[in-house]
């Protein structure tokens, strides 16, 4: 029987902690951001989730976003990140994939 | 959706189904592995609307729960890291297959065979550099690895590098981790890109690292191209967490992904090195990686003119299936946490017999550059076939008078300087366009 030991080539990572955001029981009178980052399509399924909010969620309103930076897929600044966050409630995002 | 979760913003994002294990893999990345996602059946991108909205219409309930229904807060799951690993068999070859079996089981491998690093392989790579093992050359993204001077040396023997080859995939791992490379970007998207990695400057020399015929392999010559290529995928992989349907979705892959790696023919070049062009003394050496896509032959046994060469060339160029094409009328690649944006470059190897073509005639790298920049072009219609015109509109409302001029000729690149240019390989009349992803960079090799 022979015996092979080796160095493991995995490297440890740096870990991170974000804690979720607190969601609201109801969506209802929220403003609702919707976030493109305008890779094809994306904005086709925002359309239509719009459509369906406000039909379940008739006193919600709601806002257009996408990044102020980027080619193919436009990604959001932190200034891009503040703003949104002052000025709607929740958000949902799609980048096509 | 993570930095507005961090400012207090529920949200919910739409993944298609094949999709998941990297949107988990890469919210948990940035410390939330809880992230809601709203499960489709496929990618929105070349769907009809209509089926777009079926698709959304069928995750509704998902975005609403999304957005409603509390993320418990948890810890990101690492498995336990053993730092040695052990194979037994009948005989050491035979341990060396369970080793192979295993690493293709976990993941850590390209699929061809790897070099064990046994303690004494490592500890005899180790000499290559004066760096101490346990100094952190960089944090590697996507998956955030700390590349230390082992780990990186452990890579090294996996891909059957010798220990002079270690400064050059040190200043490699550097390049790539480098805030003006975003690596996250090339690393995890579904395009093949690869690290093109052209070597400047004596230590490439001392390192085998060929030039001339054939220096992009395969073959004998290109041996040392082929293991310092093949330990930076190793290392993008097992120290960047790069992994194939985990982090990497390339839709299809490419060969040029397993080692891409040459240097400068600079015996044979009748210009200042490359690397002189990027900022560095002559007898600097240097490594660059420019991410690149796909590959295009220059060849031409016939033209005796800078011109009819760059008409040439500039064929290879205006070819709009090429992401990069034309890509700076809809913004710039960036990345938003380092403010860093990138013109989207290309590089040119040119033969040495080409060279001299333009050198004869007093055409230096300049030269070359403005020219290929005014013949390569395309019409606007065509290079909009597959771009956004929203994205079009959101990073150049100043250009929306070109839909009114469909055929009128556009660059496919930004600049003339988008051309990078180096000398490599042997004689006959054919040199290599390479695609770009983005810019290159450059740094010097350290002992």
């Amino acid at each position: 029987m022979a015996r092979l030991e080796i160095l493991n080539p995995v490297a440890k990572t740096v870990e991170h902690s974000v804690a979720p955001a607190r969601r609201p029981p109801d969506l209802d009178g929220l403003p609702i951001g919707l976030y493109w980052n305008m890779k094809a399509g994306g904005d086709a399924a925002l359309d239509r989730t719009e459509a369906l909010l406000r039909a379940r969620f008739p006193k919600a309103t709601f806002r257009r976003y996408t990044g102020s930076v980027g080619w193919l897929m436009r990604h959001c600044t932190a200034e891009d990140a503040d703003r949104i966050a002052s000025e709607v409630q929740v958000v949902v995002g799609t980048t096509a994939d | 959706m993570v930095e507005l979760e961090r400012r207090g913003i529920p949200t919910v994002l739409f993944t298609a189904q094949t999709f998941v294990h990297d949107a988990h893999r890469s919210a948990a990345s940035f410390g939330l592995p809880g992230l809601p996602l709203a499960v489709v059946p496929l990618p929105f991108t070349n769907q009809k609307p209509e089926d777009v909205h079926r698709m959304a219409e069928a995750a509704f309930d998902q975005v609403v729960a999304g957005l409603t229904k509390a993320v418990e807060a948890r810890a990101v799951e690492r498995p336990a890291l053993e730092e040695r690993l052990a194979y037994e068999g009948d005989d050491l070859l035979d341990a060396w297959g369970r080793l192979q079996a295993d690493f293709l089981k976990r993941g850590w491998g390209d699929g061809f065979p790897l070099v064990a690093p046994t303690e004494r392989a490592v500890a005899a790579m180790l000499r290559g550099t004066k760096r101490a093992p346990g100094d952190q050359v960089a944090v590697l993204e996507p998956g955030f690895g700390i590349a230390t001077v082992e780990k990186l040396a452990i890579n090294a023997v996996l891909a059957g590098c010798g220990p002079e080859h270690l400064p050059l995939l040190i200043a490699a791992v550097r390049c790539l981790a480098e805030p003006k490379m975003y690596i996250r970007n090339k690393a995890m998207s579904t395009g093949p890109h690869a690290p093109l990695v052209l070597v400047n400057g004596p230590k490439g020399r001392v390192a085998n690292i060929n030039s001339g015929m054939c220096a992009l392999g395969p073959g004998a010559p290109s041996a040392s191209n082929t293991v310092l290529g093949r330990a930076v995928r190793l290392t993008m992989m097992n120290v960047g967490h790069t992994y194939v349907g985990v982090s990497d979705m390339d839709t299809i892959g490419s060969p040029v992904k397993y080692a891409c790696c040459c240097a400068e023919n600079e015996a044979e070049s009748p210009w200042e090195p490359y690397h002189v062009t990027r900022g560095f003394p002559k007898g600097a050496s240097t490594v660059t990686v420019h991410f690149v896509y796909g590959i295009c032959e220059l060849h031409d046994f016939r033209s005796t003119t800078p011109e009819d060469l760059v008409r040439v060339f500039a064929t290879a160029a205006t070819n709009v299936a090429q992401v990069g094409t034309g890509l700076w009328l809809i913004g710039r690649r960036a990345d938003p946490r380092s403010r860093t944006e990138e013109r989207e470059h290309n590089t040119l190897f040119i033969c040495p017999e080409h060279a001299q073509i333009f050198h004869k005639a007093g055409w230096g790298r300049r030269q070359i550059q403005e020219a290929l920049y005014r013949e390569a072009r395309l019409p606007f219609k065509t290079m909009m076939l597959n771009k956004e015109p929203q994205a079009m509109a959101a990073a150049h409302p100043e250009l929306g008078w070109m839909h009114d001029h469909p055929d009128l000729p556009i660059p496919v690149v930004e600049d003339p300087g988008c051309f990078d240019i180096a000398v490599v390989g042997a004689a006959a009349g054919r040199g290599t366009y390479f695609y770009g992803a983005g810019e290159p960079v450059t740094l010097p090799v350290e002992d």
